[in-house]
C-alpha cells in the first residue's frame, strides 16, 4: 500500500497572513530583520512561501532590502517615503522595474540633477534602454531636462517639480544661459559710486583720522541694502552676490577690503566677522612707459633701425608728435 | 648685456662723448675686460686714441681698471653706470629742488666733468652764477662752498678713492697702475679750505676777433695763483644717494595717493630721519620711536601727539603694509618696509602697463591672478565676472605677451592634456625684467627718433643759427632797426613754423625719455632688491 504523504497545511499559511506577520515583525525591529528572525518567528512556514511573501512586500514597496555584513536585512519603509511612492506607484503601475530604477536614481540626485551617462553607470543599463526610459518618463511629466550653464551641451535630468540648483543655472547672473555682462557692469559701477561718495564724505568731515577712516568703510550688508533699495535689479540679489561684485571691484584695484571681528548679533555679520570695503586711489599714476608710443606699440618686436618699421618712420610717433 | 642695453649705451656715449669713445665703449661692453693692446687691435684704432678715450671714460667712472697677476692691466666697462647717463637731468633737478640754483650748478658741473677738486668746482660754479646775475653783482666763493659742504654732509657728493699712500714707499718696480683706496670715514670729509674770492664775469666786450690775447691773459692769471691746496682730493656725485632720494619720493607720493597729505608728511619725516643711518640695500629702515618722530616733524605741522599716534597706527594697519610696528618702547617703534614698498610699486607699474595696453578688463584678470596666485580657466571667469569667451581671449593675449604664465599639473604620468590641470600664474620678477628690457628699447627708439628729426631739419637749423649770429654781431656793432628787420626776414614764416615744430618735437621726445626713465628706475630698484635678498 502506497503511503500518501499528506502535507500538513499549517493553519495560518495564508499568504496575506504571512505578509502581515512579517510587517508586524518589521515594526517591532525598526532597524531591520534578517531572514533568520522571520524563520524563528514562523517556523512552520516553508522557505518558498517566505520568499514569495517577502518578494510581494518588496514589489509593493513596503519593505526595503538592505545588505548588512551578516546577510540580508528587511526593513519597513518609512511612512514618509510611502507617500510619494504610492503616488508614484499609482502612476507607474504599468512600467517595468527598469524605469523605477532610473526614476530612483534621478530622485536621489536631488536638485543638482544627473547626467545621462551617470545614470547609465549607476543602473548598468545599456544606452538605448536608458534613452527610451528617459523619453518615457519625460512624456509622463515625471522628470525634466535642464541645460547646464557650465557645459552648454550637457543636459542634466531632475524631478519635474524641483527647482534647479544655482550651480546649474548660474544663479542671478545668468538669464537663460546667457551671462548678463551689462547687468554686472551696472552693479559694478553703482557699488563703486556708493563707496566713493562714502569715502569722500568721510574725508571732508575733517575729524581725527581714526574716525575718518572708520567712517569711510562700508560693510557688505550696507552695500547690499543700498543696491536693493536702488531697485535696478529685477532678480532678488543675496549678500553673497553683492560680495562677488565687490570682489570684482577689488580686482579692478578701486576698492580694498578688510575683515573685522564682529559680535554674532550685529547686522550683516557672518560667523562672527564682517567684511568692510573702502574706495581707494591707485598708488602710482600711469607709468612713464605707457605715455610713449613705444609702450603701447603692437609691432614693437619688429621695430629696428633700417627696417620696414623703425623709429625714424614710425607712424605712431608721427601722430603722437602732432598732438 | 642685452642687445637693447648695448644699443642704448652706444647712443648715449655718442651723444655725450663722440664717435671714438663710443666705439671703444661699446667694444668694452660687448667683450668684457680687455687690456689696452687688444682693444686697439680689435677696434682698429691707434693706441693713442684708445688711451685718450679710456681716459675720458675712466674720468667719468664708466670704465674701471684692474691689475692682474701677470702685470697686465685690464679695462672693464660698467654697463649699469653707463645707463645712468640717461638720468643726469633728474639728478640735477633734484639738486635744484633741494639746494636751489647753486646746488643745481654744482651737481651739473660734477656730472659733466666726472671728477673734480672742490676748489676748481667752486670757482667754476661761482663764475657761472656771476654771469647770470645782474651787472655789478658777483657770487661769493663762500656761499658756493657752504652749499658744497651741505651737499657733502647729506652724502650727495663723495670723495673719489685716492692713490694709497703706502705705494710710493715700496721698493721694487713701480706698479703699472695705481690701486685706489678710500676710507669709509673719509668719504664725506670736506677739506678745510679757505676759498676767498668772487666769481669772475666773462665780459663779452673783451671778446676779440682772435681768442689769442684772452687765452694768454687767462694763462697768465692762473700762473699767478698758488698751487691748489686740495690737490689730489677729487669729488664725484654719489648716485646711490640720489637713488635713495628718488625712492623716498616714490614712497611718499604713494602714501599720499592712498591716504592723505598728513600721513605722507609723517612718512617723509621718518624717511628723512633714516636717510643716513640706513644702508642703501636694507629691507627695513632703522626702528624709529614715536617720540622721535614727533620731535622731528616739520615745524609747520602742529598736530598733537595723540593724533600722530593715531596716524601711525593707521599706517601700520593699512593693507599696503608700508609701515610696520616693531615694538612698543618709546611710544611705539615703527619701521618702513622698504622691500615691500618696492614690490608694491613694481606691481603697480605692471598693472598700469597691462591696463593701458590691453584694457581695464584685462587688468582685472591680471590683478585677480596676481592676488590668487594660481587659477584655472573656469575660476578666472567666475571670479572676474567676465563672459567665458572674452576671458579666454584676454588670457591668451596676455600669455602671448608673457605677462601671465601657464603652469601644468599632470594628473597622470603621461601628461595627457585632457587629464592635466592648467593653472595661470604671474611671476612678478620675470615680468618686471621683461618690461625693463622693453623700456630700454623704447628709450633707444626715442633717442633715435630725436636724432632723426634733428638731422632732417639740419639745413634749416644751421640757417637759423647763422641768422642769429649775424643779428647778434650787428646788434653789438650798433646797426639800425631796418637792417635787423631785413636779416630777420631771411627766415620765412613757414620755415619759422617748421623750426618751432621741431623744437616742440625734440622737447617732447626728451621729456618722454625722462618719463620712461622713471619706470626704469622703479623696475631696476625692485629687481635689485629682490636679487640681493636671494
Amino acid at each position: 500500500m502506497a503511503e500518501v504523504k499528506v502535507k500538513l497545511q499549517p493553519p495560518d499559511a495564508d499568504p496575506v497572513e504571512i505578509e502581515n506577520r512579517i510587517i508586524e515583525l518589521c515594526h517591532q525591529f525598526p532597524h531591520g530583520i534578517t531572514d533568520q528572525v522571520i524563520q524563528n518567528e514562523m517556523p512552520h512556514i516553508e522557505a518558498q512561501q517566505r520568499a514569495v511573501a517577502i518578494n510581494r512586500l518588496l514589489s509593493m514597496g513596503q519593505l526595503d532590502l538592505l545588505r548588512s555584513n551578516t546577510g540580508l536585512l528587511y526593513r519597513i519603509k518609512d511612512s514618509q517615503n510611502a507617500g510619494p511612492v504610492s503616488f508614484f506607484l499609482s502612476k507607474m503601475k504599468g512600467s517595468d522595474n527598469q524605469e523605477k530604477l532610473v526614476y530612483q536614481i534621478i530622485e536621489d540626485a536631488g536638485n543638482k540633477g544627473i547626467w545621462s551617462r551617470d545614470i547609465r553607470y549607476k543602473s548598468n543599463l545599456p544606452l538605448t534602454e536608458i534613452n527610451k526610459i528617459l523619453k518615457n518618463l519625460e512624456s509622463k511629466k515625471l522628470i525634466k531636462a535642464v541645460k547646464s550653464v557650465a557645459a552648454s551641451k550637457k543636459k542634466v535630468y531632475m524631478l519635474y517639480n524641483l527647482q534647479p540648483d544655482r550651480s546649474v543655472t548660474g544663479g542671478a547672473w545668468y538669464s537663460d544661459q546667457d551671462f548678463e555682462s551689462e547687468f554686472v557692469e551696472v552693479l559694478n559701477q553703482q557699488c563703486f559710486k556708493f563707496l566713493q561718495t562714502k569715502a569722500e564724505t568721510a574725508r571732508e568731515s575733517k575729524q581725527n583720522p581714526m574716525i575718518q577712516r572708520n567712517s569711510s568703510f562700508a560693510s557688505s550688508h550696507e552695500v547690499w541694502k543700498y543696491i536693493c533699495e536702488l531697485g535696478i535689479s529685477k532678480v532678488e540679489l543675496s549678500m553673497e552676490d553683492i560680495e562677488t561684485i565687490l570682489n570684482t571691484l577689488i580686482y579692478d584695484g578701486k576698492v580694498e577690503m578688510t575683515i573685522i571681528a564682529a559680535k554674532e548679533g550685529t547686522v550683516g555679520s557672518v560667523d562672527g566677522h564682517m567684511k568692510l570695503y573702502r574706495a581707494v586711489n591707485p598708488i602710482i599714476p600711469p607709468t612713464g612707459l605707457v605715455r610713449t608710443p613705444c609702450g603701447l606699440c603692437p609691432v614693437f618686436d619688429d621695430c629696428h633701425e633700417g627696417g620696414e618699421i623703425s623709429p625714424s618712420n614710425c607712424i605712431y610717433m608721427t601722430e603722437w608728435l602732432e598732438f | 648685456m642685452t642687445q637693447a642695453e648695448i644699443k642704448l649705451c652706444s647712443l648715449l656715449l655718442q651723444e655725450h662723448f663722440g664717435e671714438i669713445v663710443e666705439k671703444i665703449g661699446v667694444h668694452l661692453i660687448r667683450t668684457g675686460s680687455q687690456p689696452l693692446r687688444v682693444i686697439a687691435h680689435d677696434t682698429r684704432t691707434s693706441p693713442d686714441q684708445v688711451k685718450k678715450a679710456l681716459c675720458v671714460l675712466i674720468q667719468h667712472n664708466l670704465v674701471t681698471y684692474q691689475v692682474h697677476k701677470r702685470g697686465t692691466v685690464e679695462y672693464e666697462a660698467q654697463c649699469s653706470r653707463l645707463l645712468r647717463m640717461l638720468r643726469y637731468p633728474r639728478y640735477i633737478y633734484t639738486a635744484k629742488t633741494l639746494y636751489s640754483d647753486t646746488g643745481e650748478l654744482l651737481v651739473e658741473e660734477l656730472l659733466l666733468n666726472g671728477k673734480m677738486t672742490m676748489s676748481a668746482l667752486v670757482k667754476r660754479v661761482a663764475d657761472r652764477l656771476t654771469e647770470t646775475m645782474e651787472d655789478g653783482k658777483t657770487m661769493d666763493y663762500a656761499e658756493v662752498s657752504s652749499t658744497f659742504v651741505r651737499l657733502a654732509d647729506t652724502h650727495f657728493v663723495q670723495r673719489c678713492p685716492l692713490v694709497s699712500p703706502t705705494e710710493n714707499s715700496e721698493p721694487g718696480p713701480p706698479q703699472p697702475a695705481p690701486t685706489l683706496v678710500i676710507n669709509e670715514n673719509d668719504m664725506y670729509l670736506v677739506p678745510k679750505l679757505s676759498l676767498i674770492g668772487k666769481g669772475k664775469r666773462r665780459r663779452s666786450s673783451e671778446d676779440d676777433a682772435t681768442g689769442e690775447p684772452k687765452a694768454k691773459r687767462l694763462k697768465h692769471s692762473t700762473d699767478n695763483k698758488e698751487p691748489i691746496p686740495d690737490d689730489g682730493i677729487y669729488w664725484q656725485a654719489n648716485l646711490d644717494r640720489f637713488h635713495q632720494h628718488f625712492r623716498d619720493q616714490a614712497i611718499v607720493s604713494a602714501v599720499a595717493n592712498r591716504m592723505d597729505q598728513t600721513s605722507s608728511e609723517i612718512v617723509r619725516t621718518m624717511l628723512r630721519m633714516s636717510e643716513i643711518t640706513t644702508p642703501s640695500g636694507a629691507p627695513f629702515t632703522q626702528p624709529l620711536s614715536s617720540n622721535e618722530i614727533f620731535r622731528s616733524l616739520p615745524t609747520g605741522y602742529n598736530i598733537s601727539k595723540q593724533v600722530l599716534d593715531q596716524y601711525l597706527t593707521l599706517l601700520a594697519d593699512d593693507p599696503l603694509e608700508f609701515v610696520g610696528k616693531s615694538g612698543d618702547s618709546g611710544g611705539g617703534m615703527y619701521v618702513i618696509n622698504l622691500h615691500k614698498v618696492l614690490g608694491s610699486l613694481a606691481t603697480a607699474t605692471l598693472e598700469s602697463v597691462v591696463q593701458e595696453r590691453f584694457g581695464s578688463r584685462c587688468a582685472r584678470i591680471f590683478r585677480l591672478v596676481l592676488q590668487k596666485k594660481h587659477l584655472e580657466q573656469k575660476q578666472v571667469e567666475d571670479f572676474a565676472m567676465i563672459p567665458a569667451k572674452e576671458a579666454k581671449d584676454m588670457l591668451y593675449k596676455m600669455l602671448s605677451e608673457n605677462f601671465i604664465l601657464l603652469q601644468e599639473i599632470p594628473k597622470t604620468p603621461d601628461h595627457a592634456p585632457s587629464r592635466t590641470f592648467y593653472l595661470y600664474t604671474v611671476n612678478i620678477l620675470s615680468a618686471a625684467r621683461m618690461l625693463l628690457h622693453r623700456c630700454y628699447k623704447s628709450v633707444a627708439n626715442l633717442i633715435e627718433r630725436r636724432q632723426f628729426e634733428t638731422k632732417e631739419n639740419k639745413r634749416l637749423l644751421e640757417k637759423s643759427q647763422r641768422v642769429e649770429a649775424i643779428i647778434a654781431s650787428m646788434q653789438a656793432t650798433g646797426a639800425e632797426e631796418a637792417q635787423l628787420q631785413e636779416i630777420e626776414e631771411m627766415i620765412t614764416a613757414p620755415e619759422r613754423q617748421q623750426i618751432e615744430t621741431l623744437k616742440r618735437n625734440v622737447n617732447k621726445l626728451d621729456a618722454s625719455e625722462i618719463q620712461v626713465d622713471e619706470t626704469i628706475f622703479l623696475l631696476e630698484s625692485y629687481i635689485e632688491s629682490n636679487t640681493k635678498r636671494q
